[in-house]
């Protein structure tokens, strides 16, 4: 499905693995981590338990929204799970 | 580093690892950015070098060997080695533990007054061993060691299976984001060397 104009393309590389998102401004990037989890067939841990950054590495709040960190369209982000508890 | 019998269908394992490099290779250019080095892919063994990006200059902190015999009716084995000799570390020799940050927890001093706590930040490495000769194991859901050790039987590897929790980019995560994107500074002690004996007084 191609982006609506209001509409950018967020590349979620999830574990690995590249998925294609559209989001809007105003869309949270919990959406974001939802749709590319569920289009990389990642549904065994639920999104609170994935850590998303950025190319630099920072940890984005998933309660913010795209517009909130300027995504661009095109952007690269990086979905990983957490390294849960160890010991 | 010997590997376990494969007992599982060797094309199913040969083909879940392909399936992990190509996923890899797709974004290879991101990861060497990151200060990971792909050596060697050839099943069963996965070896990358990561290097710390920030320091200038930079530093190879350590090699990172995989083997995915049995991928994934087992999970990958993991050991931080030599990067140079692939030779594992032992537990006293680590280059780094993999610290990861606790909760802060507050602590009430004796002798403070009341509300005058102080906040005390642990660490927890994820490299972990019982012995400082010992080979440390990464103690992490999603690796063969863990799931092998006898005090984690209760969390065995089939509830993370599906889950991604073995996969090569995951693994290599946790290793860099703990181990190795912490690393933020040289420490350099200057130390007065070649002393020579003061002239006699006059």
């Amino acid at each position: 499905m191609n982006a609506q104009p209001h509409q950018i393309e967020i590349v979620v590389v999830v574990n690995g693995n590249p998925a294609l998102v559209h989001a809007e401004q105003g869309t949270h990037l919990r959406k974001v981590v939802e749709q590319a989890l569920s289009d990389t067939g990642n549904v065994g841990q639920p999104p609170e338990n994935w850590e998303l950054r950025n190319a630099a590495g920072l940890e984005l709040d998933q309660s913010k929204t795209v517009g909130h960190y300027d995504l661009e369209s095109g952007v690269k982000l990086f979905l990983n799970l957490h390294a849960g508890v160890g010991g | 580093m010997a590997s376990p019998p494969q007992f599982t269908e060797p094309t199913v394992s040969h083909t879940k690892f392909a399936s992990e490099l190509a996923d890899y290779e797709d974004q290879r250019d991101e990861y060497e950015a990151r200060g990971w080095l792909l050596v060697e892919a050839h099943f069963p063994t996965v070896f990358v070098v990561m290097a710390n990006t920030v320091l200038k200059p930079p530093p190879i902190v350590c090699g990172v060997l995989l083997e995915f015999t049995n991928y994934d009716a087992m999970p990958p084995s993991l050991k931080l080695v030599d990067p140079f000799t692939r030779v594992p570390y032992t537990a006293a020799n680590l280059p780094t533990q993999l610290n990861r940050s606790l909760p802060a927890q507050s602590v009430q001093l004796p002798g403070l007054p009341a509300g005058g706590n102080i906040q005390m930040q642990v660490a927890q490495p994820l490299m972990q061993a019982h012995d400082p000769q010992a080979v440390p194991f990464l103690c992490l859901a999603g690796v063969r060691e863990y799931h092998e050790h006898p005090g984690h039987s209760g969390d065995p590897w089939e509830l993370h299976r599906g889950s991604g929790a073995g996969r090569l980019v995951r693994l290599l995560d946790i290793v860099h984001r703990y181990g190795v994107e912490p690393i933020k500074a040289y420490g350099v002690q200057i130390t007065p060397a070649g002393f020579d004996f003061g002239q006699p007084p006059a």
